[in-house]
């Protein structure tokens, strides 16, 4: 009995432990500071890693009494850490997240994020924020997050690969796209690299064909369930332009092999083209090499408008600490900070009072046209679509970049999944 | 030149092959035997290992189950609607992964039950003469079975890369080409087979720890009865080693169909499932459904379908075994 109660005595302690430790990541620390968790994505340069920690060591200077601790994931590891955190007490005080009603949208529906409305006010951030950026979060009603950055997607090119394989126009149409693939290949050139394991590099490539061909009315009808993907030509010259793509313009193998290693392809000049983000400036410079080798130029879809997403930070429902994360959130878009960090995360800030920044290398300036020539913008179609319609979509997608599914059967199959899961 | 035979084999002493078959003495009540066989005098003891046991195994398994008849995103504040057994009619009719997952899941148990168990087999043959090195190739097989998986799938994603890969630079030394061929882990036909050397890689090695175990119960004198009966080395080894190695082999064989059914860390780390989810496998998928999709109800479901196929594949070997022991 004496080892039976002991044994009790041992539960208790261990559980009473575990009980402190679990409340302890949610109040305010013993030495009065009131520690605010903020969960992030990782970076996608050790510059921009470093940038995001200057700013933490920046506002606890100048707020002694708050404490942000950072946690950094990658990608679906952080949206697994979400899900399971939202709603109880581990959850974070503020979560980093796309705005996309596929992604942000679903944590709004399942009520993890808090309305901003109040501090929206308090902060005037109304007017901080441009039109453009402020749409994602207030799509839902009320205020849901607070922009951090808008993200462009482009192609990045190699100059004196370009003008190898004898491309003196840069394309402004799909079809001068597959023109000036074609014109790569044979020059001897891979025209564009990617890497598959985790689906949504290749999907831009599958996007933009889809707005390309499709137009913008008809992709939107499409990702909002309004277009039958099973009775549109548009979506089989997509899926059929695709299939091409894979089979003789990507890199060999690129279904196999993460994208961190196809870009390296890229900037040794093994690749004539990248489909990145306006945030691959940074990847570029931080690879040593000469930034005036490579352009960059608009998706040519023909309807003008701009490829992208946008990432906010949302403060969550149940967070005790919602002043101070709002705190946080109004120094992290402040005019001072974004005007420091423009160019390390986004070539252009979501704060309207920020000014490009002067003397900037050749594709930055590239950017800052892009941006402003851009006619509307649609989003990446995992943003678009619900987790499981995009793991479809994925599938369909990689199966018809493998040879395993015949394009024309690829919208009708993926029309069928959407019939069913409605 | 005296044949040997499992006959005479099984007519010396203290030597029968195989397990006799007697019925337990008496036939009495549950309780009773329970009280006989000391069962309360050891519950006090049972009882910390039982309550992690119940809470930690027993009862996320039955949650699992009782989610899987609802429709839920996963998330606390999200609420859970009752469905009853749509979840498993979705599955078995709508889900277009699901029984990829379910084919390339009883590929990878069965070619689990044949390569990396009879590769350890092997191993441990030949590692239980007095050959030099023994030591340390025994350790050199081993190893790769103490590593993480997540970093042995790692290393063979790398030894897979058509750019960097040391298959491709095999295939550029042999002039077999650029190495650009060498696409393992993104051909949809292959990619299951990839992942799967990487986990005989992973796993014969303790296999054959298993059986060098299992061989120094091998008695030396019966196989030198056996030499001298005249049987060559193919006939020790099937009438005398293989029947002395069967509770060795049961362990062997249950430990590989609970591993492989329930294989996933490899998955992940090399092909996601992919490509298109053609090297996707049950365990992964319900994690998928759960996680990604957002779909709890069919990711339990898949998951419960992973449990009753481990229950029916197990629990014969299981009560085998058992009886085996009692007798």
């Amino acid at each position: 009995m004496r080892l039976l109660a002991k044994g009790v005595a041992a539960l208790a302690a261990v559980a009473l432990l575990a009980g402190c430790g679990a409340s302890a990541s949610t109040t305010s620390n013993d030495s009065g500071k009131t520690t605010v968790t903020w969960w992030t994505i990782n970076q996608s340069s050790p510059s921009a890693d470093a940038q995001i920690d200057k700013i933490i060591t920046d506002f606890e200077a100048t707020n002694p009494d708050i404490k942000i601790e950072r946690t950094s994931r990658a990608v679906d590891a952080h949206k697994d850490a979400l899900r399971t955190a939202i709603g109880t007490s581990a959850a974070p005080d503020i979560y980093n997240y796309w705005a996309g009603p596929g992604l942000g949208g679903e944590l709004v529906k399942a009520n993890a994020s808090a309305d901003l409305t109040e501090y929206y006010k308090q902060y005037n951030w109304q007017d901080r924020f441009t039109g453009a950026a402020l749409n994602p979060v207030t799509q839902y009603g009320g205020y849901q997050g607070v922009p951090w950055k808008l993200n462009g997607e482009a192609l990045y090119y190699n100059k004196a690969l370009f003008a190898k394989a004898g491309i003196t126009k840069l394309p402004t149409t799909i079809d001068e796209l597959n023109d000036a693939a074609a014109k790569l290949k044979a020059a001897g050139i891979t025209p564009i690299e990617f890497g598959g394991t985790v689906n949504w590099h290749v999907m831009r490539l599958l996007d933009t064909f889809l707005e390309g061909y499709c137009g913008s009315a008809k992709f939107d009808q499409l990702v909002t369930k309004k277009a039958n993907w099973g009775q549109e030509d548009c979506v089989t010259k997509s899926f059929t332009n695709l299939a091409t793509w894979s089979k003789d313009y990507l890199n060999p193998g690129f279904i196999g092999i993460n994208n961190d290693e196809s870009s390296a392809l890229f900037y040794n000049g093994k690749a004539a083209m990248a489909l990145e983000g306006d945030w691959f400036n940074k990847n570029i410079s931080d690879q040593k090499v000469n930034m005036d080798d490579f352009g960059v130029f608009p998706l040519p879809t023909g309807t003008g408008r701009l490829y992208g997403f946008e990432e906010a930070e949302y403060i969550t429902k149940d967070s005790p600490h919602k002043d101070a994360a709002a705190k946080f959130l109004d120094y992290l878009t402040s005019t001072k900070v974004q005007q420091e960090v423009l160019g390390t995360f986004a070539t252009q800030s979501v704060n309207k009072a920020v000014t490009p920044k002067s003397g900037g290398n050749a594709l930055s300036t590239s950017w800052d046209s892009i941006f402003k020539n851009a006619k509307g913008l649609y989003m990446n179609n995992d943003q678009n679509l619900s987790q499981s319609s995009t793991t479809e979509y994925w599938r369909i997608q990689n199966l018809v970049a493998t040879g395993g599914m015949d394009p024309n059967q690829a919208g009708a199959e993926f029309q069928k999944f959407l019939d069913s899961n409605n | 030149m005296t044949k040997l035979t499992a006959t005479r084999l099984s007519e010396t002493p203290g030597l029968n092959p195989r397990p006799s078959r007697k019925k337990p003495l008496l036939k009495k009540p549950l309780l009773k035997r329970i009280a006989k066989g000391g069962f309360v005098a050891a519950l006090p003891f049972l009882a910390p290992a039982l309550a992690a046991y119940v809470v930690f195994v027993i009862g996320p398994m039955f949650s699992a189950v009782r989610l899987s008849l609802y429709k839920w995103s996963g998330f606390t504040t999200d609420q859970q609607v009752f469905v009853g057994f749509q979840n498993y009619v979705r599955l078995f009719t709508k889900d277009p992964v699901f029984w990829t997952a379910v084919q390339n899941s009883i590929i990878w148990v069965l070619l689990s039950l044949v390569i990396p168990t009879s590769l350890g087999l092997m191993m441990a043959l030949a590692l239980n003469r007095p050959v030099f090195g023994r030591n340390v190739f025994r350790s050199v097989f081993y190893i790769p079975g103490v590593l993480a998986p997540i970093a042995i799938a790692n290393m063979w994603r790398w030894m897979y890369n058509p750019n960097y890969g040391i298959f491709s630079d095999i295939s550029k030394t042999l002039h077999l080409g650029d190495g650009s061929g060498v696409t393992f882990l993104s051909d949809p036909k292959v990619a299951i087979y990839a992942v799967f050397a990487a986990f005989v890689w992973q796993v014969a090695g303790l296999n054959m720890v298993l059986f060098l175990a299992g061989l120094q119960s091998v008695s030396k004198e019966l196989v030198e009865s056996a030499k001298l009966d005249g049987a060559n080395a193919w006939q020790v080894f099937r009438n005398v080693t293989l029947p002395a190695l069967r509770p060795t082999v049961v362990v062997v064989l249950v430990l590989t169909i609970v591993n492989s059914i329930k294989v996933f860390d490899l998955v992940v780390g090399m092909t996601g499932g992919g490509p298109a989810q053609k090297s996707q496998v049950l365990a992964l998928w319900s994690y998928t459904q759960s996680f990604l999709n957002h779909d709890f109800g069919l990711g339990n479901a898949t998951a419960t379908v992973l449990l009753l196929i481990t229950l029916v594949l197990v629990i014969p070997y299981m009560i085998w075994s058992t009886k085996g022991n009692e007798d």
